[in-house]
């Protein structure tokens, strides 16, 4: 194996990672914390809840990140099974090719619980708890078609490809939206959840539909970059429905831009796995079934206001 | 002994003590060329459907069947103590309660003419529906689904043939139903059927699984 740069850049910055860690470890061990870039707020809020969790709980940690890049989530479940990690929290890069990793840990005795995506296999994780993507799509779908007035041309900005949540938020979208005769899909472009993407699919579909109505987008991110775009071009009357619930697109719901969104409850799931990863190691066993799914919100202008760090608050 | 036993024998075994159902390949996937099982999620979640309607899902609502309006009732005390003693649902955090429930009621509304055709019921007698039965074919929502207690997130693949099979089972729902031909506004409707608890029960979605329009 050649060693790329970009390797040895991460390695170093695991290195890095590890030393800058406490050093004084509680009794209860290591906890590894894997999510995707920070550069989402969802995925920095899941590592916080997480990591704040398991302090509470007695566990020393370590939080990695891996761009979504499967060859990098790898070495780090090798960095974790060689600082003896007692358990991995995992949101995972790519439903296939997570699969190898979590078996590896497994094989090392240490147990995996994951957050937000799934993989494609059971049995090897201790826990995958999902947010309940399908319906929370059909919610923001809903959202989406009475604000449209339940008609007119719209466009479709999709998640990641290799990732089910992409698909299934798609598919719930199109349950909902396809009972509308009158409602038509003028453009379906995947923007790989990034903001500077969708910025740039959102210029061109623009310039090729200029009479689109609205925007129905997989994720929060990518939501953002289409207002941009939108603004740019002078179209903010344009109906725009986002997913995840972040603290951005909650602005633009108070300020009356994006319209709506759809709360995952990405804290709180996160605390919840290092809670089951707590009661596994103590135990032996979560009390529930591997995989769980846990309701979403519609977010609109009646509660965004409530919403902060994706959690709403009472 | 296992070592005499064929691979794709092997993992058919394995498939089928691990899963709580069959997966009936019609030759070992390995043959195939192909990861994927040689049916489309949709088809295999509606002959997984079928296949235990009658003989499952069916006696899964008997045995919780409870009239509308007691259940209306207990709800006053709280949607858990109403859940604990009547509901149905999968473990896990924050899971919404399912009910199966039989009532009657005076059709307020019919909209016949679409995808997703229903009817409004007023069960309480105050002039206004408070219960909507949907009579599809598109019926929304996973209530049957997420009512099974025979059903594991965990035996599926992902999210997506999830989804799928909670379509499959509303489609087979609606399959049973004999739908009124003219606009039944007036009449009375008795029916048994599923629902998820959202909020305040104040207005129900209700998948029915069985349905009478009449005097």
């Amino acid at each position: 194996m050649t060693m790329t740069r970009r390797n040895f850049v991460s390695a170093f910055a695991v290195a890095a990672c590890l030393l800058a860690s406490p050093a004084l470890a509680e009794d209860k061990g290591l906890m590894a914390i894997i999510t995707p870039s920070h550069d989402n707020p969802f995925f920095k809020a899941e590592a916080v809840g997480a990591e704040k969790r398991a302090k509470d709980l007695g566990y020393d940690t370590i939080v990695l990140v891996h761009d979504d890049d499967p060859n990098k989530q790898s070495e780090m479940f090798d960095t974790a099974i060689a600082r003896g990690a007692k358990a991995i929290i995992l949101d995972n890069a790519g439903a296939d090719a997570s699969v190898a990793p979590v078996q590896r840990a497994k094989d090392a005795g240490i147990p995996s619980f994951l957050i937000d995506r799934e993989i494609k296999e059971s049995g090897i994780a201790v826990s995958q708890i999902v947010s309940n993507n399908y319906q929370g799509a059909q919610l923001g779908a809903e959202k989406f078609v009475e604000l449209m007035g339940e008609e007119g041309p719209y466009v479709e900005l999709v998640g990641r490809e290799a990732d089910t949540n992409a698909g299934i938020r798609s598919a719930g979208y199109h349950d909902i939206i396809d009972q509308y005769p009158d409602m038509k899909m003028v453009a379906q472009q995947s923007a790989n959840w990034s903001q500077t993407e969708a910025y740039e699919k959102m210029e061109s579909i623009l310039q090729a539909n200029p009479k689109i109505k609205g925007v129905i987008s997989g994720n929060d991110t990518m939501a953002m970059g289409a207002w941009a775009a939108l603004e740019a071009a002078g179209r903010t009357d344009v109906i725009l429905v986002g997913f995840d619930g972040s603290n951005d697109v909650r602005d633009s719901i108070v300020k009356g831009g994006i319209k709506a969104t759809v709360l995952q409850p990405a804290y709180r799931q996160a605390q919840l796995a290092v809670e089951q990863a707590d009661q596994y190691l103590t135990s032996g066993s979560t009390g529930q079934q591997e995989k769980q799914l846990m309701d979403c919100v519609l977010i609109d202008e009646s509660n965004a206001k409530a919403l902060e760090t994706f959690a709403l608050s009472e | 002994m296992l070592r005499q036993v064929s691979r794709p024998i092997l993992a058919a075994i394995v498939v089928f003590s691990l899963s709580g159902f069959t997966i009936v390949w019609d030759k070992p996937a390995s043959e195939a060329g192909s990861k994927a099982a040689p049916q489309t999620d949709e088809a295999r979640m509606a002959a997984y459907a079928d296949a235990n309607w009658q003989d499952k899902v069916v006696p899964v609502i008997e045995a919780h069947l409870v009239p509308l309006a007691k259940l209306r009732g207990e709800l006053a005390g709280g949607a858990d103590k109403a859940g604990a003693a009547y509901g149905l649902r999968p473990e896990g955090e924050a899971n919404p309660w399912n009910f199966a429930v039989s009532g009657e009621g005076k059709i307020v509304k019919a909209k016949l003419k679409s995808r997703a055709a229903k009817l409004e019921v007023d069960t309480d007698d105050d002039g206004k529906g408070d219960v909507t039965i949907q009579l599809g074919p598109v019926i929304r929502g996973t209530a049957l689904r997420d009512a099974m207690p025979f059903i594991d997130f965990t035996d599926f693949r992902d999210q997506i043939e999830f989804a799928k099979l909670a379509n499959a089972l509303n489609d087979v729902a609606h399959a049973h139903l004999s739908l009124p031909e003219s606009d039944p506004t007036g009449q009375t409707a008795r029916f048994e059927g599923v629902f998820t608890l959202r909020g305040d029960a104040g207005t129900i979605e209700l998948v029915p699984t069985k349905l009478s329009i009449g005097g």
